[in-house]
């Protein structure tokens, strides 16, 4: 036992010494992914690292840190040494947390290492619907005041979102908001008709649509996606959604600022590789996803253009907290 | 029919066979030990078969599926401890029978069950998918809240000795479940301003530490006891014993796959239903239940090893995952290059015959590994106890930290395992907290999607119940069993058999 | 005393949990006190229910939580009720039955774990523990005892560690450095 001690000593003595001689990543990184396994954040994680970490030439081990709509993973990441070593997989909504009152943290206190792709949010309507269209959904309403059952997922989520739209640009509608834990669950109960309309994101849907499991309603896009070419864009019912459209989730890497720059343009370096790999483009495509993969600067300008677009919009709806004008989020 | 041929996939290259067999044969450890979950070992896999074909990496997690459900039992025979939530029901008569060196027997007849209860749900799966997952998919969410306490009601059934202690642990679960922020929407609920408590308590934690820290407490005032010895000659049930359960497990192995194909409700639950109806059916069981009942073993195993397959068919025929695994198999099919939903059927035949069949074959190999690895597993409980029970100590905490990477979930589990002693030192039943957890999401969310559904209309809602045939006979089902389990029937049933012979 | 004795049976502590412990016409020592706390607990829990959205709507947050922790506090109450009624267990004291000596010592350990375990990390925490533990209950040479705790540890810690990859605590180890070792040399012996 004793003789196995020693050998272990030595190699801890060795390794710290090879450590300083060798550049990063001289050990494990750790992947924190702010979803439960099986969602649609951990199967994109899970399949542009391995791209990234043959870029990279280390090892990225990925662990699923829910809870608190991702905040606990979120504040994990940001309390961890920046280093370069503990990276944070994640999704839109902590942009959101500020003004949604669900953290005092969101990515400003992180730095963008890829924002990979971005989802578009697609309106499906259950079967049996009265309606066909989007036209025709809000005649419905229209005439059918708080009957329809519109499907969520929380405040801050992405339907949440596509309704505060749909109530700015259409003006209040009277409809039953039925919340649920995930897009998935939902998208279920609008199959057995427990819900009648979701917004949701098309990747989600695309499969249930092309099987005639559900009905597309409109795009949430300012044109039609080549994906489903037949689905028209909202705007060419409502021109008045194009004030905030495109709009979408997305997915991104993270690292706590003050990370040192040369390891950030190596990370960086090495998911614009990966996500560039033909295999998790397929991926990402036949899933109706729009590639992206911007860093640096870029990425910034976009996440502080997303967080003014979004936090405003749902301040103007009245869903909001706390008025994004309190964290200075300038009005776009 | 050459679709239908993918089914001998499995048997016809032997790195596919060989895949089954090891991943069966690691699920059973995996399923074991309290701390390693089939979910845990699942998403590891996604990334570790990240480079091979589709058919190599699923044929290690469908064996990895089925060995996992299945170990959970051995744990639960031999040291008290479920190595899973859906071995919670076995350790209650499965450890009373290793208590009396029995533990052999114990293990034969939950593998062969297993084996059954897995085959039908498999049976299932391939004859009557389709039909299954439109079934499960008419459930509203007034469907699933009556369903949720229909669960809840099985408190009566697994608290033995004091009704209304058992009634009290099953509410404290209601409530532990409800810590955190609500899912619904964020309000912060039992957290106390303290931002640790937001993400909730994970339920695994509480199971670990009630099941796996309090029998560990308990056991230190045995520590010097001589440990049984158990008696490992009669493993293989007889035919008699098999042919005996058959109808019983039948009956369990059919809630097993309806409760599996549910999105929402998985193996556990069925379990939990199962015992509770094999203690309603079984009129006069050789040894009584909470003692070392058959029955006991054969409806929870039976059970959760259904539910599998069970689990499959909305993952297979409409791309909705029936639990937790089959929610990462999906995402490991999408990583593969192919698209689950519904169309996955009609596109690609083949990968749900071979699925069909790599379940067969793991079921099988799980036959095998089952009845010959006994003899190592009885030998723990023959270990001394000097050494067992730091060991169950330190795993309960490895594995409390393992479900989340989350050190908070270690402070609850020892608390919940503290807490947990003292609650069998006076006679409060520990599976009603459980069962309580397990449901209270079940119960809270649906509750409270069919009310916002209704308008906030009571009126409403019963018009709901009363017009759709499913929500009636569950709702018929909550009253009866309710009815049943109190004062007032017993009395009434009294009167009635006093007056029929006469 | 008879090595074959089993107290789980003479103590009423439950052999499953289908037979919880207990005794059912008598009261433990501690069970009145254990009750009272319990229905004070769930009082509290009933007017944190109550915080949590108030009688605003049937789908309120509150509603559910605030059915539970009220069926929590009646049942707990009515515990109250029968357990003051019975006659006391004249045989057993909390001290020798229900809280001994090994058992006040052992959750000691496990706070102390729980402590230790984010500041020094796993590995030391858990060696520390194994082997302070092994020893008080075995009562072995320092030999037996190390071999066993160390070699279960590193059983464990491999199981864990690097197969199924669960980041646990490192502390002041640097064990990503290596694991990271073994990897080169691995990665060396291959090419």
């Amino acid at each position: 036992m004793s003789r196995k001690l020693i050998g272990a000593l030595v190699a801890f003595g060795l390794s710290t010494s090879v450590a300083m001689a060798q550049e990063y990543p001289t050990k494990e990184i750790q992947g924190i992914i702010q979803w439960g396994a099986g969602g649609s954040t951990d199967t994109v994680m899970r399949s542009v690292t391995p791209h990234a970490e043959a870029a990279l030439g280390g090892t990225v081990v990925m662990q699923n840190m829910t809870g608190a709509v991702g905040a606990i993973a979120l504040n994990h990441v940001a309390g961890a040494k920046a280093d370069g070593y503990t990276l944070l997989m994640g999704a839109e909504n902590p942009l959101l947390y500020k003004v949604m009152g669900l953290g005092d943290k969101d990515y400003s206190e992180f730095t963008p290492i890829n924002i990979l792709a971005r989802g578009t949010p697609i309106l499906v309507a259950n079967n049996d619907a009265p309606f066909d269209d989007y036209a025709g959904m809000m005649d419905y309403i229209a005439k059918n005041p708080g009957e329809l059952r519109i499907g969520s997922t929380g405040p801050g989520g992405v339907p949440s979102v596509v309704t505060a739209m749909m109530n700015t640009v259409e003006g209040n509608l009277d409809v039953i908001a039925v919340p649920y834990d995930g897009d998935g669950p939902a998208l279920t109960a609008l199959q057995g008709g427990a819900i009648d309309v979701m917004p949701a994101v098309l990747g989600a849907a695309i499969e249930s649509i092309r099987a005639g499991a559900m009905k597309p309603i409109a795009i949430f896009d300012v044109e039609q996606n080549p994906k489903l070419p037949e689905v028209p864009a909202v705007t060419s019912f409502n021109d008045g959604y194009s004030k905030y459209l495109p709009w979408g989730p997305f997915f991104g890497v993270f690292v706590p600022k003050g990370t040192a720059d040369d390891v950030v343009a190596k990370l960086s370096a090495a998911y614009s590789e990966g996500a560039a790999h033909p295999d998790f483009v397929k991926l990402m495509d036949d899933r109706g996803f729009t590639m992206m993969g911007i860093s640096g600067d870029d990425a910034t300008a976009f996440l502080s253009k997303w967080q003014q677009g979004t936090a405003w919009l749902l301040q103007d709806a009245g869903l909001a907290k706390t008025s994004p004008e309190e964290f200075g989020i300038a009005r776009p | 029919m050459e679709t239908f041929l993918a089914i001998l996939t499995v048997f016809t290259q032997p790195e596919l066979l060989l895949l089954v067999g090891v991943g069966t044969f690691a699920g059973i450890y995996i399923g074991a030990i309290p701390g390693l979950s089939v979910t845990m070992a699942v998403s590891i896999l996604i990334s570790f078969t990240f480079s091979w074909d589709v058919y190599p990496a699923i044929s290690l997690m469908v064996g990895i599926y089925m060995g996992g459900v299945y170990g959970g039992s051995r744990t639960a025979i031999l040291l008290n401890i479920p190595g899973a939530p859906s071995a919670i029901a076995t350790a209650m008569d499965g450890y009373p029978m290793a208590q009396r060196g029995e533990a052999g027997q114990a293990i034969g007849v939950t593998t062969v069950m297993s084996f059954f209860g897995g085959l039908i749900g498999i049976l299932v799966l391939a004859l009557a998918a389709p039909f299954v997952s439109e079934f499960a998919l008419s459930f509203q969410p007034r469907d699933y809240m009556l369903l949720a306490v229909l669960g809840i009601l099985l408190v009566g059934s697994l608290s033995s000795g004091s009704m209304i202690k058992g009634i009290f642990a099953g509410s404290l679960g209601i409530a532990i479940g409800a810590v955190g922020r609500d899912p619904l929407t964020f309000t912060e609920r039992f957290t106390f301003d303290f931002q640790i408590m937001e993400g909730g308590i994970s339920f695994i934690a509480v199971m670990i530490g009630m099941f796996g820290v309090s029998e560990a407490l308990m056991q230190l005032q045995n520590v010097n006891m001589k440990a049984v010895r158990q008696k490992i000659d009669k493993i293989v049930p007889s035919f008699g014993t098999v042919k005996k359960f058959l109808p019983l497990s039948l009956q369990t192995s059919t809630i097993g796959v309806v409760i599996g194909a549910l999105p929402g409700t998985g193996g556990d639950i069925a379990a939990l239903m199962a015992y509770d109806h094999a203690k309603r059916v079984t009129k006069n069981p050789k040894t009584p239940f909470g003692e070392g009942a058959m029955e006991g073993l054969v409806a929870p195993e039976t059970a959760n090893n259904a539910a599998v397959g069970g689990a499959f068919i909305p993952m297979m025929t409409l791309g909705i995952p029936g639990d937790a695994v089959t929610a990462i198999m999906i995402g490991a099919l999408f990583i593969h290059g192919l698209n689950p939903g519904p169309m996955l059927m009609i596109d690609q035949p083949n990968m749900f015959w071979f699925i069909v069949g790599a379940l067969f074959t793991a079921n099988i190999f799980m036959l095998i590994f089952g009845l010959t690895g006994i003899k190592i597993f009885t030998k723990i409980v023959e270990m001394p106890r000097a050494i067992i029970i730091p060991l169950i100590l330190l795993l309960s905490i490895v594995g409390a930290y393992a479900v989340n990477n989350s050190i908070t979930d270690v402070y609850w589990m020892l608390g919940f395992g503290v807490f947990g002693y003292f609650m069998r030192h006076y006679g409060y039943p520990l599976g009603p907290v459980i069962l309580g957890v397990i449901l209270s999401r079940l119960l809270d969310d649906n509750w409270r999607r069919a009310i916002i559904s209704e308008r906030e209309d009571l009126g409403r809602f019963f018009e709901g119940v009363f017009t759709s045939p499913l929500s009636l006979v569950l709702f018929v089902a909550v009253i009866l069993i309710f009815v049943s389990q109190t004062p007032l029937w017993t009395a009434m049933k009294k009167r009635l058999f006093r007056k029929t012979p006469s | 005393m008879d090595p074959d004795f089993r107290g789980d049976i003479d103590h009423h502590d439950g052999t499953s949990d289908a037979t919880p412990g207990g005794y059912v016409e008598k009261r433990r020592p501690g069970e009145l006190a254990f009750a009272l706390f319990l229905t004070a607990a769930s009082l509290f829990l009933l007017y944190s229910a109550y915080g949590i959205s108030g009688f605003e709507a049937l789908s309120a947050p509150g509603a559910i939580p605030m059915a539970t922790t009220l069926v929590m506090a009646i049942s707990a109450f009515i515990v109250v009720l029968r357990t003051a009624g019975l006659p006391k267990v004249t045989t057993e004291t909390l001290a020798k039955d229900i809280l001994p000596g090994t058992v006040i010592v052992f959750i000691g350990f496990l706070i102390l774990f729980g402590l230790l375990l984010q500041p020094l990390g796993f590995v030391l925490t858990a060696g520390l523990f194994l082997i302070v533990a092994i020893k008080v209950l075995a009562k072995r040479g320092w030999g037996y005892t190390l071999a066993v705790a160390l070699g279960s540890l590193v059983l464990i810690w491999i199981v864990f560690r690097v197969v199924f990859t669960v980041l646990l605590p490192s502390g002041v180890l640097p064990e990503a450095e290596f694991i990271q070792f073994f990897r080169n040399l691995i990665a060396a012996g291959a090419s």
